[in-house]
């Protein structure tokens, strides 16, 4: 019923603010074909396809997976569409790795896209009406609850920003790359929404990540090594109501609870070599150090303060660049869960860490209400 | 391919209506309850959640964030959600049941089409380079495919009007169906076109409505339930999207969905199948090889209530419901997406023997 | 394109606009339908959840909560003033249908005797930077006349502000957090 899978493939595209060199079918099989040289898989060896995106609204494409069936060699297999808000690039690679799991299949794609540049991401987050606060609106009142309560200096914000751009310019897949981004030129941004300075605020990226998910017997017989998963959950919880504490969500703490329970981790700030956390806004970094119990209560923006979160220091979080320098919505998810892979089969290039063994993987969505988190290791479970 | 037992033991569905006034949350709250209730399950007993719904439908973006509120998401839930119908939330939920730490699962559906012009919305579903531009509608769609048929010499148009006339005559024992009225043959036949060699009673009604299920393993399966619709087959297959890479009069899909489900062709006791435009009927009665014998669409199908991203899910629920009360011992269940039964689903269910 | 005999091709020739516009009807529901007929006459009507009396403002006919749904007898006016219990100042984004050209405040407003909090909500009588968490407000309604409640829907989505324009500084002492504390965010 339960058996060992591994990532043994990923794919990227090169994620910008337009890729008009490329249709919506055309950048997803650049993801696609790239995750199956690294699996040395053709099409055909796939048995199904998972595909995520966040709101059909940002392209203007009612279910655009069934159009894009054939582009994604979908055609004669089971093609299933994921949509958990920002948290779907995660949910569609456990989708996906649940039907090697289970042995119903034995190679199943998981593949995430957004080509925000297609229309218009503001007006579909907006409904179309006016006064649309985007998603940064949403999420500042949190923000600032998250500073208020563990009296967090402002300039972690600055500092988040700051190393995640500075090293996305060792990713090659990266949008925005900015080696040389000083804090000063963070803090001098424009506000965007109060705590939220423009450089601490997500781009906008048109790009797709695929991942292969093979059972025990085809990511054995693989040459490189496969990213072998350890746990994987979801957790969803209700937007708003009477007494819910939106800094420190509930469904982000069980959500981490039960991955670290799976992959038998108990102490994850130790046990965890390195972690990919969606953070689309630059406080999120602290936040979800804390709210996923890998800090304690006000200890998240030390660990920040104190560079341990930097590529190189004792935790390394989005060595990638991170959500801050890449977010093609959709993806994103799938991107964390990607990297954290690499990572663990010692193929991140540049941006690898050193002896990086267990890797973190989570993507979160809606009103910091939807959780998608996955552990990776370099050896298979026992 | 491994198969755990999983059956249905809870299922309810609302009324299908034109138009309703509730939001689709609001149809939700009564219908999940009133599974859970069947199944005879606590609501925390429920290990896995899975939804189907379309923001298109809705007309916003995150439809399925309200939906979550009829879940009961507090505390917090293991969930996911498919922009699909209700039964690929379903399919999720059997897969994720076959894992074996959890026992029960929950699977819902829920769309509204009332407030939106579906012909607009659906015309949006194609490919947006070399189709959408042409506001292509699916009843047009239907319409070449229906004309295809009938090139063929698989079907006339009379047997179009006896399809709907069997969906009406049906549907008048189905309290949950929106056209329950009988009608005669020979008074459709006598009716406009609408889309040659389409008339307005070979399209389906324009319905709001939500569906819900949820889903046992094993002795817990027997525990909650007399008689669980077990399931013993379930999958589903696409194939290419442009209508003009297809042979339209055949469902290639639909026949491998089938084989893949395990379904061998044996005797069936019942079929629910997705016709959506009354000639696809024939295509799919084809497709899974039905014989004569087969009660096919005893609900009176998608002809007589289609409430879009339940629809499908509410073809397993009338097929396992005919195996929870006795009625069948074997039951198939089609659901189809996408234009011109792009993308097809079968559930093949039996009864305890 | 590229390559011999591919001619002039811009890339401006290869980008196709294709702008789609749907239009959507829903009548609304009936415990909004009570919630705006109660908007046009200056009043704030909330439904109260029977099983585990919270109130909520405006309704969705549920309580998310029990997950039950509510009926007509649980519609309760509430009160017009209330307590900022977050907030944040928004630079607006620019995109089709953006009217919005200022920062604006947006916060959230906890009605006295209500359990959810109203947000998006514009706070005036006071500057904006000195806008806080515990400021007393009160709702200021739009001239009958001017009152337009066509933007509300069953999606929750739409505001207040064209009813309401905004809540302003009552001038009372602030609230002690615990008061609020619960219903914060």
């Amino acid at each position: 019923m339960k058996q060992p899978v591994a990532v043994v493939g990923v794919g990227q595209t090169h994620f910008k603010k337009r890729r008009d060199d490329v249709s919506i079918a055309g950048l997803i099989r650049e993801a696609i074909d790239r995750a199956l040289l690294d699996a040395q898989m053709e099409l055909s060896d796939i048995d199904a396809v998972v595909i995520g995106k966040a709101p059909d609204a940002f392209e203007g494409i009612v279910m655009p997976e069934l159009y894009l069936a054939g582009a994604l060699g979908a055609a004669g297999k089971p093609l299933l569409r994921v949509h958990t808000a920002g948290s779907v690039g995660g949910s569609t690679v456990i989708v996906a790795a649940h039907q090697v799991i289970t042995g119903i299949h034995s190679r199943v794609l998981a593949v995430a896209w957004e080509k925000q540049s297609e229309g218009n991401a503001q007006w579909g987050l907006a409904g179309g009406r006016s006064r649309g606060i985007g998603a940064g609106g949403a999420f500042a009142p949190w923000m600032r609850a998250y500073i208020h309560d563990t009296k967090a200096p402002e300039h972690i914000g600055w500092q988040v920003a700051v190393k995640d751009r500075r090293v996305a310019a060792k990713n090659p897949y990266a949008h925005l790359k900015m080696p040389d981004l000083t804090i000063e030129e963070v803090s001098e941004s424009p506000m965007l929404w109060d705590p939220i300075r423009f450089h601490e605020s997500c781009p906008s990226s048109d790009g797709a990540c695929a991942l292969v998910i093979a059972d025990e017997r085809v990511a054995g017989s693989q040459s490189r090594t496969p990213a072998w998963i350890h746990g994987l959950s979801v957790r969803s919880e209700l937007a708003q109501f009477p007494g819910r504490n939106p800094v420190r969500v509930r469904a982000g703490v069980e959500c981490a609870h039960d991955v670290y329970d799976q992959a038998g981790i108990t102490d994850p700030r130790r046990e965890i070599d390195m972690a990919e956390l969606y953070v689309p806004f630059s406080w999120y970094e602290p936040m979800w150090l804390e709210g996923h119990d890998i800090a304690g209560h006000g200890e998240g923006w030390r660990m920040v303060d104190t560079g341990e979160t930097e590529l190189g220091g004792a935790f390394p979080v989005n060595p990638s660049g991170g959500v801050l320098s890449t977010n093609a919505i959709g993806a994103s998810g799938a991107v964390r869960f990607a990297e954290a892979a690499l990572q663990v089969r010692g193929l991140a290039g540049e941006h690898q860490v050193e002896g990086a063994r267990t890797a973190l993987a989570q993507a979160y969505g809606g009103a910091a209400q939807y959780f998608a988190m996955g552990v990776f290791r370099s050896t298979p479970p026992e | 391919m491994t198969v755990t037992d999983i059956a249905v033991v809870g299922v309810a569905q609302s009324a299908s209506v034109r138009r309703s006034r509730l939001s689709e949350a609001q149809i939700l709250v009564p219908t999940i309850a009133a599974a859970i209730e069947q199944a005879g399950i606590d609501r925390r007993e429920v290990g896995f959640t899975c939804s189907g719904s379309c923001d298109y439908l809705t007309g916003g973006p995150f439809a399925f964030v309200s939906n979550l509120e009829a879940a009961g998401a507090w505390p917090p839930i293991a969930e996911s959600h498919v922009e699909a119908d209700g039964a690929f939330a379903l399919y999720e939920a059997w897969v994720r049941l076959q894992e074996g730490d959890i026992d029960v699962a929950l699977a819902f559906g829920s769309g509204k089409s009332s407030p939106s012009q579906p012909s607009e919305v659906w015309a949006q579903q194609l490919d947006p380079y070399f189709l959408a531009p042409l506001g292509l509608d699916p009843p047009s769609l239907a319409g070449l495919q229906a004309r295809a048929v009938l090139d063929a010499g698989l079907a006339t148009e009379r047997d179009f009007a006896e399809v709907v006339a069997r969906s009406r005559r049906n549907a008048a024992g189905n309290p949950h169906a929106q056209l329950r009225t009988p009608v005669d043959v020979e008074a459709l036949l006598s009716q406009p076109y609408v889309r040659d060699p389409l008339r307005r009673h070979d399209l389906p009604p324009i319905s709001d409505g939500a569906a819900a299920v949820v889903l046992a393993r094993g002795d817990r399966a027997r525990q909650l339930c007399e008689r669980p619709a077990w399931i013993k087959g379930f999958d589903h297959r696409v194939e290419e999207h442009l209508p003009g890479l297809r042979d339209l009069t055949r469902s290639a899909s639909t026949s491998l969905a089938a084989a893949k489900a395990g379904y061998d062709g044996g005797p069936l006791d019942v079929a629910e199948v997705s016709a959506t435009f009354s000639p696809q009927e024939g295509i799919l009665v084809r497709a899974l090889g039905l014989d004569g014998d087969v009660a096919v669409n005893p609900s009176g199908g998608p002809l007589a209530a289609n409430p879009v991203m339940a629809v499908g899910l509410v073809r397993i629920i009338e097929a396992a419901t005919r195996i929870m009360d006795g009625q069948a011992q074997r039951a198939l269940a089609h659901v189809t997406a996408g234009p011109l039964l792009q993308q097809n689903l079968v559930c093949y269910m039996e009864g305890e023997q | 394109m590229s390559g011999a005999g591919a001619s002039a091709v811009t890339k401006e020739d290869l980008v196709m606009n294709h702008l789609v516009r749907l239009s959507y009807r829903e009548e609304l529901s009936p415990n909004l339908d009570r919630f705006v007929d109660g908007l046009l006459e200056g009043k704030l009507v909330g439904q109260r959840c029977p099983s585990c009396a919270r109130m909520y403002v405006p309704s969705k006919g549920y309580c998310p909560l029990c997950v039950v749904a509510m009926d007509e007898s649980e519609a309760v006016e509430v009160a017009q003033v209330g307590t900022v219990t977050a907030f944040t100042v928004i630079t607006p984004v620019p995109y089709y249908g953006q009217q919005q050209v200022d920062p604006f405040v947006y916060a959230s407003v906890l009605l006295d005797g209500v359990d959810t909090p109203i947000t998006g909500q514009d706070i005036t009588g006071i500057p904006h930077e000195q806008v806080r968490s515990g400021l007393r407000v009160r709702a200021v309604w739009k001239p009958v006349e001017e009152r337009d409640v066509s933007h509300i829907s069953n999606r929750g989505w739409g505001g207040l502000d064209s009813v309401i324009s905004s809540f302003e500084a009552t001038g009372e002492p602030d609230a002690s957090e615990d008061s609020y504390e619960e219903y914060a965010l």
